[in-house]
């Protein structure tokens, strides 16, 4: 059967692989935090990689699945940030498996036969497997177009995606993400006075932040309302995808964790079959 | 702002677009679909993302034109114009 063996919270600015590469001051920064992570995720030694995270307005428009799934062999991206261009395996089986078991649980998770990486795939992965290419598993969450689900939901599809992973017959040794931020405003009326960014709510960050590391998943969930995530900024939605991932496991404090407060962001990890992430 | 929104984000998957807004961006707007009204024509042409912000436009979608440098934007110039659209409720 399947086991899950570690699970990580990842921010994607799509900036960071081109600063580091480029030498910029938060360089040394940035590659501190996903090194833990990274070497944590070599450590794990996972068949799949299953990553949750939040298309940023270019693979959906038209259409808007509130939950996806991509079942195709590859995609390429990232699709916003053309240099960032890099093509990835999927884990087309298992993901066709985990798409049946949620659609018979009740989610109706839209199927992507064909879809392109946004730079909330590609550019932490340029961190967390920069050579490897472990084939992934895409799970969207709708975290931008309102009305966003709930996080009790999100955390109930974390849930079900664990069922899932834990009925496969297969053997498979599966890591999960969850990527974004706990408050940013992009573009927004509450950007900082030197960006075009911001981070509206640092109390809420500093409040997820202290939920994660007592384990405090169902006080997150409660706490994490639509009006407290748009209060975050108007990417304050992207938390559903860490409670996505959180859902995917027991409880328990992370063994690694992290702030970058100018980004309104976090990184953390979680090793699932005793052995220690960092 | 449908229209709007759906043009930003063209903007940031098709190059030909970006160019075409570049070379004659009255046109470029005239014949995007669905199509824009005239006062959205006007604001995009004068690069006023303070008025579409006020009118609702999705401003992930808007600080594209921003990145991309259309319309005589960049990022300082339309995060300067959307702070003073909302000075009111910033202060």
């Amino acid at each position: 059967m399947g086991q899950i063996v570690g699970a990580f919270g990842i921010p994607h600015n799509p900036h960071f692989p081109t600063w580091v590469q480029g030498g910029h001051p938060l360089a040394e920064e940035i590659q501190g935090m996903y090194r833990p992570l990274a070497l944590a995720f070599e450590r794990m030694r996972p068949d799949t990689l299953l990553y949750i995270t939040s298309d940023h307005y270019n693979m959906f428009w038209e259409t808007l699945p509130v939950f996806a799934i991509g079942v195709a062999e590859s995609a390429r991206g990232a699709s916003d940030y053309p240099e960032l261009d890099r093509e990835l395996p999927i884990a087309a089986p298992l993901a066709r498996e985990i798409h049946k078991h949620l659609i018979r649980s009740d989610f109706d998770v839209a199927m992507l036969q064909e879809l392109e990486f946004d730079h909330t795939v590609i550019a932490p992965l340029h961190f967390l497997m920069p050579a490897t290419e472990v084939p992934v598993i895409p799970v969207y969450v709708n975290a931008f177009v309102r009305p966003l689900p709930s996080a009790s939901r999100c955390l109930a599809l974390g849930r079900e995606i664990r069922a899932a992973i834990e009925s496969s017959p297969a053997p498979t040794r599966v890591v999960v993400a969850g990527s974004g931020s706990f408050s940013l405003e992009i573009g927004g009326p509450r950007i900082s006075e030197d960006s075009h960014t911001g981070v509206p709510d640092p109390g809420w960050l500093d409040r997820v932040l202290e939920l994660l590391e007592g384990g405090a998943v169902e006080e997150l969930v409660a706490e994490a309302t639509d009006s407290q995530l748009w209060r975050a900024g108007n990417a304050g939605g992207e938390v559903l995808d860490w409670i996505a991932m959180l859902g995917t496991f027991d409880p328990r404090p992370p063994e690694y964790l992290d702030v970058q407060r100018p980004f309104g962001h976090a990184f953390a990890g979680w090793t699932l079959d005793g052995t220690r992430s960092t | 702002m449908y229209a709007v929104n759906k043009l930003c984000r063209r903007v940031v998957h098709e190059p030909a677009l970006r160019e075409a807004l570049e070379r004659d961006p009255e046109r470029a707007l005239r014949a995007a679909r669905p199509p824009l009204s005239e006062e959205e024509v006007r604001a995009l042409i004068a690069g006023d993302v303070g008025s579409l912000s006020k009118a609702g436009c999705n401003h992930f979608l808007l600080h594209q034109l921003g990145r991309w440098q259309l319309f005589g934007l960049d990022l300082p110039t339309y995060a300067d114009r959307i702070r003073a659209a909302h000075k009111a409720e910033r202060s």
